[in-house]
């Protein structure tokens, strides 16, 4: 179940008119400011990471999360719609685990609003991504030596599915953003020049505030349709699953991604999507729910214009009339936001993974 | 989305002990005068009234076998394990699975599968059609949900245009995949063998040995108390002392499968550690004395579906016969798990070489030509949309 978003806010802002919009209201948001720190258990961690890079955990043992989630392409994959699990495409953006556990709500549409795992389980088992009887794996998990060890050094004992499920998530803790020239303190003069556009002129600071810069809600801000989900029987077939799995009516005929409309089924929420974070965006390009814009630049210019075209949009969104050398000072302060990229062995699991699950000895005399 | 289930031994016991009062799925068979029904020429295979054959349901059925994207990965339709060049079933021990798995039983052949009341090994399926849907979706199987299958259906517009002609709805229905599946099943049929053209009157049909293996079969080897009638099957239940499968031993891929399918199928925490044998029959009642049972099966065809019994363990039919022969022990001294429950009618038989061979050379006369079939030329997907179409709705928002 997702969860649901009062839409007070956008109203109060619509009868404050513009003068909202052109910044005198960082005073009711909460400030940007650095993550507050997450305790990791290692060991638990450590499992996690094993697992987060293990193919075995798909159905046909052909993907891992790290293949949608890519380390080395700041743990997403650098195309505008992700890959899917073999024999389908996907119809959305694939995001970043970094900051991921400093998060309240998750997915684009924000249908996830319980915790990772239940994220967790949602990926694995979900057929256009890892598609996995999680019965199967649960007992691909337990043939594996080095994980009945790593089971128990986690204080989980024997392996489960239910364990799989939180030692994944308590890996994702330790994906957090390192030394960003935002919290370190050290940005150039550019970005601090960006930083009080942020916050005044850009107006970006009402949706995109806190410290992952994000409010965590919903809003329509008129990002065009990738055609490439319905022009790509692979991406629609995955598209068509999803909204039918999900309720949602019609799903043959729609020719947009719904967005939060499917968390509240409120004709009002089409085409929201849930504010993402502004962290790492230095690794994570394209941008957007389906990856329609390519560079900072294209987003800065798209808010400078007011957003894209479309009827619902939010009212916080108008034209900003940024000169060329304000908007360069924008990208510059998101940059800011990003800090190390997390591709050392700390992050990645670096260890090989058996060619063939090992046999058990003895097998008929020892207990299942 | 998939289930997950979690593990609940307490409740699953209860379950079991509630079923427990559902009685026997497998009977010895009455002993009364008239003895077992005799060896019968196939006659057509029934037609279920709410599933009636249309030639659109066919050659759309047909096209689903072949068609892989009718499961997970799209790699793993029915036909990639039920392999026309392998009797329509796979000429392992245990069958192929799942790409990342593999299977915990034989393959059985499509072949004359329309004849029998109930499917798979255990007959835990009811009909062709909800038996087609077990394949697509079972983990080891298909692997394939239903949401991901339907859609991909709708966007092959020959399967649109071949389901509004079989079916009269504007968007495939996977349950009515399943329908055309099993139609096209339904013409897979061999009635033409030579014992139907001996049982028809050809005498010439049988060769001398074949007709003097009849008599073993009908006589001193004792076979047509179970595999009797039309189809040589009484589509009953026993445990005739078939070893389990020795890769289960061996191979850390097929532990797997055998743990998941004894967790799946529902097991008390006891039994799903200790257990190291497929009880067969036993998940569908959760009876003690159907431990190890499994369906007979038809011995139509069966030149061209070895490896034999639910296990794979026999590789040719003089083996098969051996075993009989023994007892219902194999050549190695193996043999059933479950040694409570085996049949009574299962006993050592002192067959001599030659009528061990004559045996074998009658069961022979069960098949006919082998049934090769063309692979249909998939058709392809399509956009549902055009670009201007996309166009005018983003133009619309
Ligand atoms: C086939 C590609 C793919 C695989 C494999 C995959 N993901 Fe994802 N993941 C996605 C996409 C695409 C989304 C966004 C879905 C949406 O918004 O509807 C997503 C969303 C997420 C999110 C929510 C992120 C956010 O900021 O809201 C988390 C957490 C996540 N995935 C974790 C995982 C984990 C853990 C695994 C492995 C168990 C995994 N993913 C495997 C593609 C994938
Ligand atoms: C009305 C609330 C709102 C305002 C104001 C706003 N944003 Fe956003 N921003 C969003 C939402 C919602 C998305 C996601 C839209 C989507 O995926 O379709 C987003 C996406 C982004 C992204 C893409 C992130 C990614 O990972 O794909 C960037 C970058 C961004 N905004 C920067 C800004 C900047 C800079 C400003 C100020 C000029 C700003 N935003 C103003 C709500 C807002
Ligand atoms: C991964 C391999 C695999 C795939 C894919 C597969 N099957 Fe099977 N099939 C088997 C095995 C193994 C059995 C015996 C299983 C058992 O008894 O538990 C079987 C049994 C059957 C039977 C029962 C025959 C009898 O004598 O009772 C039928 C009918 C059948 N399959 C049809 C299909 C159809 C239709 C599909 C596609 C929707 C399909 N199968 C896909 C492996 C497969
Ligand atoms: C008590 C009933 C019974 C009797 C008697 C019996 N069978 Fe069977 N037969 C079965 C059952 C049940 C199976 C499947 C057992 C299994 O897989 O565990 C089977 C399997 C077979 C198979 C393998 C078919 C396949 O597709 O794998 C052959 C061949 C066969 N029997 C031949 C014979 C012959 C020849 C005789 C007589 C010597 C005989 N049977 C007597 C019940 C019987």
């Amino acid at each position: 179940m997702g969860v649901r978003v009062t839409s007070g806010r956008s109203l109060l802002a619509a009868m404050m008119g513009v003068g909202m919009a052109l910044g005198a209201q960082a005073a009711n948001v909460p400030d940007l400011g650095p993550l507050p720190p997450i305790k990791v258990n290692k060991a638990k961690a450590e499992l996690g990471k094993r697992l987060f890079f293990d193919k075995r955990l798909s159905g046909d043992a052909a993907i891992a999360c790290a293949t949608c989630h890519d380390p080395k392409q700041g743990w997403t994959q650098n195309k505008p719609l992700s890959d899917g699990y073999p024999g389908n495409g996907h119809f959305r953006n694939s995001p970043t685990m970094v900051n991921v556990a400093h998060k309240k709500v998750w997915n684009h549409d924000g249908r996830i609003g319980t915790g990772l795992n239940d994220m967790t389980r949602e990926m694995i088992t979900e057929d256009y991504i890892m598609n996995m009887d999680m019965r199967i794996m649960q007992e691909r998990v337990k043939q594996d030596p080095v994980y009945l060890k790593m089971f128990k050094d986690a204080g989980y004992g024997e392996p489960s599915n239910g364990k799989v499920r939180k030692a994944i998530p308590e890996y994702l803790k330790s994906l957090t953003s390192q030394n960003a020239p935002f919290d370190t303190g050290k940005m150039s003069k550019s970005a601090k020049r960006g930083l009080t556009l942020f916050k005044g002129k850009g107006g970006c600071i009402q949706c995109h505030n806190g410290p992952l810069a994000t409010d965590e809600k919903a809003h329509n801000t008129g990002v065009p349709e990738n055609f490439d989900v319905f022009l790509d029987p692979n991406n629609h077939q995955a598209f068509i699953a999803f909204a039918m799995f999900q309720g949602i009516e019609n799903f043959m005929n729609i020719k947009r991604d719904p967005g939060y409309y499917n968390v509240t089924m409120d004709s009002a929420d089409v085409g929201k999507f849930i504010t993402p974070s502004l962290r790492e965006l230095k690794y994570t390009a394209p941008y957007m729910h389906n990856g329609m814009l390519k560079t900072l630049n294209d987003v800065v210019a798209f808010y400078n214009m007011g957003g894209g075209m479309d009827s619902k949009k939010s009212s916080l969104l108008k034209p900003l009339g940024l000169s060329k050398a304000e908007q360069k000072d924008l990208v510059a302060f998101l940059l800011s936001l990003s800090g190390d990229q997390l591709t050392s062995a700390k992050y990645v699991w670096q260890g090989a993974y058996p060619a063939e699950y090992p046999v058990i000895e003895n097998w008929k005399n020892v207990r299942n | 989305m998939k289930h997950v289930i979690k593990f609940r031994p307490v409740l699953l016991a209860t379950i079991a002990g509630a079923l427990i009062a559902t009685g026997c799925i497998a009977q010895e068979p009455k002993k009364g005068m008239s003895g077992p029904p005799p060896l019968a020429p196939l006659g057509p295979p029934p037609i279920p009234a709410d599933n009636l054959l249309s030639p659109a349901k066919i050659e759309l059925g047909k096209y689903l076998f072949f068609d892989p994207r009718l499961g997970g990965d799209a790699s793993t339709g029915c036909s990639t394990c039920h392999e026309p060049d392998q009797g329509w079933s796979w000429a392992e021990d245990i069958s192929r699975g799942y790409p990342g798995t593999v299977h915990w039983r034989s393959n059985q052949t499509i072949i004359n599968a329309a004849y029998y009341s109930k499917l798979f090994w255990a007959g835990s399926s009811k009909s062709l059609e909800s038996q087609a849907k077990s394949a697509s979706k079972g983990g080891v199987a298909g692997n394939g949900e239903t949401d991901i299958m339907e859609a991909r259906l709708s966007l092959i517009p020959k399967y649109v245009e071949l389901n509004k002609k079989a079916f009269g709805t504007e968007w495939p229905l996977l349950q009515d995949a399943y329908r055309a599946i099993a139609s096209f099943e339904r013409t897979l049929v061999q009635r033409d063998t030579p014992l139907d053209k001996y049982l028809l009157g050809d005498k010439s049909a049988l060769s001398e040995e074949q007709i003097r293996g009849k008599k073993v079969f009908e006589g001193k080897g004792a076979c047509i108390q179970c595999h009797n009638g039309a189809l040589a099957s009484d589509e009953n239940y026993y445990n005739i002392g078939v070893p389990g499968v020795k890769r289960w031993e061996e191979d850390g891929l097929a532990q797997i499968t055998f743990r998941f399918e004894i967790y799946a199928k529902g097991s008390t925490e006891e039994m799903y550690r200790t257990i190291k044998d497929d009880p067969g029959a036993y998940f569908r009642g959760k009876n003690k004395w159907d431990m190890g049972k499994f369906r007979t099966p038809s011995l139509r065809y069966a030149i061209y579906t070895a490896p034999y019994m639910h296990s794979g363990q026999f590789d040719t039919l003089d083996d098969v016969v051996d075993f009989y022969n023994a007892g219902g022990v194999a050549a190695d001294g193996r043999t059933t798990s479950f040694p409570k429950t085996k049949s009574p009618l299962i006993k050592p038989l002192g067959l001599t070489d030659g009528e061990k061979s004559d045996l074998v050379a009658f069961i022979e006369a069960f098949s006919g030509d082998e049934i090769m079939m063309e692979k249909p030329e998939l058709p392809p997907y399509a956009a549902r949309f055009s670009k201007a179409e996309l166009q005018a709705a983003q133009e619309a928002k």
